[in-house]
């Protein structure tokens, strides 16, 4: 199904949720400068080519980029481009924006608050910090703040996957025998093991770390709390890649000039997503003491599974693209690339992602093998690989697909394209060469998350090349991958800046060459999916949380806070506790 | 549904590749007889290590002819003891636990690497073979001084090895 | 996009025949990577955990 031409642009269709997806993009653009930014400063740091801060702080740097780039940056990012993708294929507006604009509010409070807890590490003045990095491991403590910001966060994203549901039931009842288009069934889709997925860090959260970061319990376990951060915390990758993986889906392939080779497989490529995200989380946990083998095993063969829907995407989005070129006049076994659109910022951006994805699958595929993680967990080459998922694979898509939606929802051209197309080209070059010698490095054992990695007892033993190449690698890319980013950010302000015009193309995605009739029925049946989706969690994680319990109790063995942070609040808040407990005594 | 020849066949050598991947690591545990650490070894109070027989007064010894145990705590930020000293060609068996939060042992630029989580005691086993020294770090974010928390396993020749008198 | 246009291919005469070379090519680097990784890289590394000997 795409949109007639006459139906003009995102704009002129939905004025009222251009907006709300403007907003979430501009929340996500300043999320992205940010985190750029303490990209940059981590380099330097790291490398001991610049130290503006102690050591000490280093880590606060670190939260804040992490925080900011895969949650802030990606999550508002994604909101945006689902609200556009079910509005624009059911071609319907939401049924309420005052309740689209509320978890719009709650996301953004959320990430002020987080935020907040973060930067206070930075000041002495301000007596709150929060670096207990992206994973916030107990007994690491952050500022209640910051799990109340996450928890506000989560709760919003939750919200706005039910704001896409309620259109789809509404135009359900108006359309009973349609089939459900295929960029609102991937939102619904992701929509679901999301929510299945952040179950687990939500819980976490709300009943451990939160009242025990308030002092209303005393203690909380190391190993739960940690498992039910993996539990959500593979998911959450999959929850930044799917839009990614729609765009390339329902955008690339027009953008190539072609069509998308197949509708039915891409379904089955996201019910395989549904049903496979959340049973894997143990794979981050494979050198987890307390964790049986046998669980590591069963988690392994499900992730090895999971490569499944990735590989089929590569077929079918390269062949989208390759029958995009052949109608452009390509020919030959290889000869039909040069026929593709590269000069076009939308396309080369959107087709380079890919490949660098291609890439991040390999050590991703490593990463999954359960006793070669001896060789690799917690090494930089875990950097290295998630930099070409999320910072690649999903940045530079979405990046470049806002050359795309930008005009679409400000009826404005993009300021300037061939800034556009430097920008996504500076940016894979700037993560190769980072990368790649991030990954080289981790193989020699240089660790992750570490404000010094220099120690004075040893030196790392590089076969190939020197160790002074590889950080002289990472010094130039990341410094690339900032300029991109600056680059970016200048294209996006100058676009906004710049006066409407009518000559847009009109809203619309690919259309399909074996389209939804050629899908089996049952693919959109969402309740036997999410069915099995819970069944398999349940065999996944009923046995390995019910041990760690079972041995550690639902509070662990022992072991006292470890605040990052040093606050009033919480010495008050406990004084006011243990009197109280004194009173009732 | 309308599935494509070639789409077919890459269906089938991505099967090809899960399957192959899946087979490999199985090798490596049954046929190598890699072992993964795991919830073999009892749970520990964080809070009490001072009480533990071993990781009250934590170090090498000797537990069969050629086999030596080395027990470890870590904490904020250094290793107890900080430097271990085995002999080449033996058998080691790694006992480490913590006292307060998350860290990990990993001997850098190897395969003996661990997490270390309060109230488990992260169990491996590796031969040594070589004399040598590799560094010993803590590769999990541990708080503020995360990056001065390192050691040394120092291999020495089999003849010259001595265990240190228990203090 | 469609003024470039210069030929309409259907699902039926489309064969992706440069998307199987790519793919191939994809999984022949995959297959020897992984082996280099693990027989090589991992395998070859030295301290490499194995079970209690008893």
């Amino acid at each position: 199904m795409s949109l007639g031409a006459n139906s003009g642009t995102y704009l002129d269709q939905f004025p009222g949720e251009a907006k709300v997806i403007r907003t979430a993009f501009y929340s996500s653009f300043i999320a992205l400068g940010i985190g750029a930014l303490m990209g940059l400063l981590q380099v330097f740091h790291r490398l001991d080519i610049l130290r503006l801060i102690p050591s000490e702080d280093y880590y606060s740097y670190l939260t804040l980029h992490a925080v900011l780039l895969v949650l802030t940056f990606s999550i508002f990012f994604l909101v945006g481009v689902f609200t556009w993708a079910v509005t624009t294929s059911l071609d319907r507006g939401l049924e309420d924006l005052r309740y689209t604009w509320g978890w719009y509010g709650l996301m953004a409070v959320g990430t002020l608050m987080a935020g907040v807890a973060i930067i206070g590490g930075f000041f002495d003045s301000i007596p709150m910090s929060a670096a207990v990095l992206y994973t916030f491991y107990a007994p690491l403590q952050a500022h209640p703040l910051f799990y109340l910001g996450l928890a506000l966060f989560i709760v919003g994203s939750w919200l706005a996957g039910l704001d896409w549901f309620r259109s789809w039931w509404a135009w359900r009842s108006e359309n009973p025998d349609e089939r459900i288009p295929l960029p609102t069934f991937m939102a619904l889709t992701t929509t679901l093991f999301w929510i299945i997925s952040s179950m687990g860090v939500a819980i976490s959260v709300v009943v451990f770390l939160l009242p025990w970061s308030l002092g209303l319990i005393g203690q909380v376990d190391a190993l739960l709390t940690r498992t039910l951060f993996w539990f959500f915390g593979h998911a959450v990758v999959y929850f930044w890649l799917m839009p990614a993986y729609m765009l390339w889906y329902v955008m690339l392939p027009k953008i190539s000039g072609g069509k998308l080779f197949s509708d039915p497989l891409a379904r089955v490529v996201f019910v395989l997503f549904l049903i496979l995200s959340t049973p894997t989380g143990i794979h981050h946990q494979y050198l987890d003491p307390g964790i049986a083998e046998g669980f590591k095993f069963i988690v392994m063969v499900n992730t090895m599974f999971l490569l499944l829907p990735s590989l089929l995407t590569a077929f079918t989005v390269v062949a989208s693209m390759e029958h995009g070129a052949r109608q452009r006049g390509g020919t030959g076994y290889f000869g039909w690339l040069r026929a593709l659109p590269w000069r076009d910022p939308v396309f080369a951006g959107m087709a380079l992602a890919g490949l660098m994805f291609a890439a991040a699958g390999f050590s991703g595929m490593i990463n999954a093998g359960m006793n070669i993680n001896y060789l690799v967990h917690n090494t930089w080459w875990i950097v290295g690989h998630f930099h070409l998922t999320i910072g690649t694979a999903v940045a530079l898509t979405f990046m470049a697909t806002t050359y795309w939606f930008l005009p679409q929802l400000t009826n404005k051209e993009i300021w300037s394209k061939s800034v556009g197309l430097a920008q996504v080209l500076l940016w894979f070059v700037g993560m190769t060469l980072m990368s790649n010698a991030m990954h080289r490095s981790g193989l020699v054992g240089v660790p992750r998350r570490t404000a010094e990695p220099q120690y004075s007892g040893f030196d790392y033993e590089v076969a190939a090349g020197s160790m002074a190449e590889l950080n002289m690698q990472v010094a130039i890319g990341g410094t690339l991958l900032f300029i991109s980013t600056l680059l970016f950010l200048t294209v996006v302000v100058m676009t906004v800046w710049g006066s409407k015009v009518d000559t847009l193309p009109a809203n619309g995605y690919a259309e399909t060459l074996s389209g939804p009739e050629d899908a089996p029925l049952v693919l959109d049946n969402l309740k036997l999916w999410t069915a099995i989706a819970v069944v398999l969690v349940v065999l996944a994680y009923a046995l390995p949380l019910a041990s760690i319990i079972g041995r550690r109790g639902l509070f662990g063995p022992g072991g006292s806070p470890s605040p990052q942070f040093i606050d009033t609040l919480v010495f008050t808040g406990q004084a006011i506790v243990d009197s109280a407990v004194g009173v009732i005594r | 549904m309308k599935i494509h020849t070639y789409e077919k066949f890459w269906l089938a050598a991505s099967m090809l590749l899960i399957v192959g991947f899946i087979l490999t690591i199985t090798y490596g545990t049954v046929g190598i007889g890699i072992a993964m650490v795991d919830d073999s070894a009892d749970t520990v109070d964080p809070d009490n290590l001072g009480d533990h027989p071993k990781f009250s007064d934590p170090g090498v010894e000797q537990v069969g002819e050629n086999e030596y145990d080395v027990y470890v705590r870590a904490l904020q930020f250094a290793f107890i003891p900080g430097d271990v000293e085995v002999p080449a060609n033996s058998t080691v068996t790694f006992h480490v636990t913590s006292s307060d939060v998350i860290h990990s042992y990993s001997v850098v630029g190897t395969n003996a690497n661990t997490m270390v989580i309060p109230g488990e005691v992260a169990t491996i086993t590796v031969e040594t073979e070589e004399p040598g020294e590799h560094g010993i770090i803590c590769t999990e974010y541990c708080g503020s001084g995360h990056h001065n928390m390192a050691g040394k396993l120092i291999i020495v020749p089999e003849d010259e090895f001595e265990l240190e008198e228990e203090q | 996009m469609s003024s470039k246009l210069q030929r309409e291919i259907g699902h039926d005469e489309f064969d992706p025949k440069g998307t199987l070379a790519l793919i191939t090519i994809y999984f022949v680097i995959i297959s020897v990577l992984w082996i280099f990784m693990y027989f090589v890289e991992f395998l070859g590394n030295d301290l490499t955990v194995v079970g209690a000997i008893a």
